[in-house]
């Protein structure tokens, strides 16, 4: 928990450096941001950490098939690093690279997650066929 | 968490900016672009090693 204080106050703090940087240089401005966005996002993913053990052990203990739980942390992986990038993107005057962004981490996960509609169908078809 | 690296960029991006405005006050040009250049140089540097640790980490953490 104290993380999450230790985070919004260095994101505070680095708004008001941004804004005095930004006056004058507004392209360190914006990096300073990114940095920021890749700090803060990397110690976000450090918390999540514990969570995502749950997920395998809970995996375990149902007794899951092995590509139910990979494919789907895969995408959360792209969603997550599509999202900030666009945001970033989108602070820096580019909206139109931000929406692409966002496309094209659609398209990730929508490719992830073939395999996982492809067993869908087997299992529906074999269902139909069993009545 | 890194927070003396965000003050690094803030301090390069005040002192770009002080030299930036004495140079350019003083007329030189030219010298004060280089300078402003200088600076997002060391900046992008963080920001690529930066970026290159987020997405190790995210690789590493879901799976990839």
């Amino acid at each position: 928990m104290s993380e999450f204080w230790k985070i919004t106050s260095v994101i505070l703090l680095s708004v008001i450096l941004c804004l005095t940087v930004g006056k004058t240089e507004k392209d360190i401005a914006t990096i300073l941001g990114m940095v920021v966005c890749c700090v803060a996002a990397g110690a976000a993913v450090k918390i999540l950490e514990p969570v995502l053990d749950f997920l395998w052990e809970l995996q375990q203990l149902c007794d899951l098939p092995e590509g139910v739980i990979g494919p789907l942390l895969k995408a959360v992986g792209v969603a997550l690093v599509a999202e900030i990038s666009a945001a970033v993107c989108a602070d820096a005057g580019n909206a139109s690279l931000g929406k692409t962004l966002q496309m094209l981490g659609g398209a990730v996960v929508l490719s992830l997650s073939v395999p996982m509609l492809r067993s869908l169908m087997t299992i529906i078809k074999e269902l139909i066929s069993g009545l | 968490m890194d927070i003396d690296l965000i003050f690094k960029i803030a301090a390069v991006g005040i002192i770009v900016s002080i030299l930036n405005q004495v140079l350019s006050r003083s007329g030189r040009e030219e010298q004060a672009t280089m300078t402003s250049l200088a600076g997002l140089v060391v900046v992008l540097m963080i920001l690529a090693q930066k970026i290159a640790e987020l997405f190790e980490l995210v690789k590493n953490l879901f799976e990839f």
